[in-house]
């Protein structure tokens, strides 16, 4: 099993307030990988920091086994790492056809690219129905759905999902689950930031939690649903 | 394939909206050309007429149906604009002031549609745009006068110039966002006049009086030819160099506006962090808005040396600024159209309330406001964006090429 990314040794800080402290993780191809911990651990600042959106002040990354930290945020993004996040929001004056096709914003062949919005038509069937209409006029559901889409068209590497539940009903929580079990059929490899534990270890085979900005506990579904991090609710 | 010959069939079935479209045009350039050439008040009479008019027509919504008109005949509606913009200058052949006035309607045109890279495209607001334009005129100025070199070196070297400027100034300046960003524009247009009115070498206060125009071996771009017996005003030759630029600039514009770059400014506009998420190197984009913007500015402060044959501090200064703004808003924002009508309107305004002296600004504010009322996003507002529609011609092509290839086989 080849690893998809490997972070060594992360150190980040916004000023002199330390974020992250000594975070080393790493998610296999085609595993779905959850991250869990309570509001303000600093599982954002890890998912920015993959992307380069935060300077790490120390530390390593390898994507695939290739070292990526004097990588720019686009070229990462161009290299195979997709983000869908509540806090990236979908372009709202735009059409909904349009928001899809910024997800393959590096696809230069035409006909790759209607292969590939033909997939996420099958595979999202609301999308189709919505096409034409401003992405700002959609539900909040809907929206979810057309940002998951949108960071899955271009078939990444690495597919980081940021609590991709935030805000959502219950129905359309399950819905979204839905998607992440088939997106793991399919082999993705996935990292999910949830604060949700009990649904993200429905889905995720393996996983680490953060408190404070550091990795107190890791291990398979199995071990993490009995740990006394998961179970207590105030973590 | 079909949607061509339904096209075809369509405008075959309909040549009175053809026809319809055409009259628009003329109707409008007659009016341009009325509201050019007539004496102070009966331009204002028929400024007042066409604003009465506008509310009547908006309420009544046929300024929608025209709108929607010209967008289904482009064609048609093109070309006929294009040989009304042809025969302006022939009709204004003998008026010095009005030819004049035309050729600073054309250049301030061009310094719109730079700012709307930055403005409308990009949604930073550049408050600058009279120093952009500065940096042009002063380099076209230093190099015709004070070097005495030929005036398409000073023309490239202003071009070059207001490029370097924009990659200088657009670089630690880009660090900001929003108001910031306007703020240090802001700052850096009040610079510019201050810096300018004390550089010696720049003539200080006084500016640079002589300024060469264009010239190609014996032909010059500012000079009085008399045709078939009349004699023309000196600005024709220059107004006709000035469209033609300004023509090019629109289809430079337009080509951004339909192509990926242009898709990924409109992007950075609305959500930079989705924008940044999706793969868009957004301080490239950026700089290039900037730049872009810039040589704009350049150009159109090039050819208004040339036609000035002046330059001084008091033509680039804040206020020279604000109502390039104005002009952008007016016209309508992140539309190339829209902003060289608005440009066109507003200089011809300015010029014939120019006679009322105080008063004219109330009949400026009067008329500004009017406009936004009955067109809050602007004459002729921003479409829904679309995905670069360049790419969907090759999307249709491969479709057709698989098409045929199905076929064959």
């Amino acid at each position: 099993m080849t690893k998809m990314l490997e972070i060594n040794k992360l150190y980040t800080s916004y000023g002199r307030i330390p974020m992250l402290m000594d975070i080393s993780m790493d998610i296999d191809e085609g595993e779905v990988c959850c991250v869990l911990g309570a509001n303000g651990a600093g599982k954002t600042t890890l998912v920015k920091a993959i992307l380069n959106m935060v300077k790490a002040d120390s530390g390593g990354m390898k994507l695939a086994g290739e070292p990526i930290d004097d990588w720019p945020t686009h070229k990462r993004i161009e290299q195979g790492i997709s983000l869908s996040a509540a806090a990236v929001g979908t372009f709202q004056k735009m059409s909904v056809e349009t928001n899809l096709k910024m997800g393959a914003f590096f696809i230069d062949d035409a006909k790759l690219l209607s292969e590939r919005l033909e997939e996420i038509y099958r595979s999202f069937p609301v999308l189709r129905e919505r096409l034409q209409q401003k992405a700002g006029t959609l539900s909040g559901g809907e929206r979810t759905m057309l940002a998951i889409a949108r960071s899955v068209i271009n078939k990444p590497r690495l597919l980081i999902l940021d609590e991709p539940s935030l805000g959502l009903a219950p129905i359309m929580v399950e819905e979204v689950f839905e998607i992440i079990k088939r997106l793991r059929d399919e082999k993705m490899t996935i990292l999910l930031v949830e604060q949700n534990a009990a649904k993200a270890l429905n889905v995720a085979t393996r996983g680490y939690v953060i408190q404070k900005g550091a990795i107190v506990f890791s291990g398979d579904a199995e071990q993490l649903r009995g740990s006394e991090f998961v179970e207590n609710p105030v973590m | 394939m079909s949607g061509g010959a339904n096209k075809m069939a369509k405008e075959k079935k309909l040549p009175l909206e053809n026809l319809l479209v055409i009259a628009a045009n003329i109707i409008m350039f007659a009016i341009v050309y009325f509201m050019l050439s007539a004496s102070e008040m009966v331009s204002l009479i028929i400024i007042a007429a066409v604003i009465v008019g506008l509310l009547l027509a908006d309420k009544q919504g046929y300024i929608n149906w025209l709108f929607a008109l010209f967008i289904r005949h482009k064609k048609v509606a093109f070309i006929s604009a294009m040989l009304c913009i042809i025969a302006l200058p022939l009709l204004l052949a003998t008026e010095r002031y009005i030819a004049h006035i035309a050729c600073m309607a054309v250049i301030y045109a061009m310094v719109c549609l730079g700012l709307n890279f930055q403005m409308g495209s990009t949604d930073m607001v550049n408050f600058a745009p009279a120093a952009f334009m500065g940096i042009g005129a002063y380099t076209m100025a230093v190099f015709t006068v004070n070097m005495g070199v030929s005036p398409w070196l000073g023309f490239l070297s202003a071009i070059v110039f207001s490029c370097i400027a924009g990659i200088l100034i657009g670089l630690p300046t880009l660090r900001t966002k929003g108001y910031y960003l306007s703020l240090v524009t802001m700052a850096l247009q009040l610079a510019f006049t201050q810096l300018i009115k004390n550089i010696p070498y720049l003539g200080g206060p006084n500016g640079i009086s002589g300024v060469k125009s264009l010239n190609i071996g014996e032909f010059f771009f500012y000079k009085s030819y008399t045709v078939f017996g009349v004699k023309l005003a000196p600005q024709i030759p220059l107004l006709f160099l000035c469209l033609f630029i300004l023509v090019l600039m629109v289809y430079i514009a337009m080509r951004v506006y339909v192509s990926r770059w242009g898709l990924s400014l409109n992007n950075i506009a609305q959500d930079e962090v989705a924008a940044d998420c999706l793969g868009v190197n957004c301080n490239r984009q950026k700089l290039f808005a900037f730049v872009i913007g810039s040589i704009f500015c350049g150009i159109g402060g090039a050819l208004y040396g040339g036609l000035a044959s002046f330059v001084g501090p008091t033509d680039f200064t804040f206020a020279r600024s604000l109502i390039f703004i104005c002009m952008v808003i007016l016209g309508g924002m992140d539309n190339p159209i829209g902003t060289v009508v608005g440009a066109l309107l507003l200089t011809v305004i300015m010029e014939k309330v120019r006679s009322f002296a105080d008063y004219g600004q109330i009949i400026y504010a009067v008329i500004l406001v009017t406009v936004l009322i009955v067109r809050p996003a602007g004459l002729v507002p921003k479409r829904v964006r679309d995905y670069c529609s360049l790419f969907k011609g090759k999307l249709q092509r491969s479709g057709k090429k698989n098409e045929a290839a199905a076929k064959t086989e």
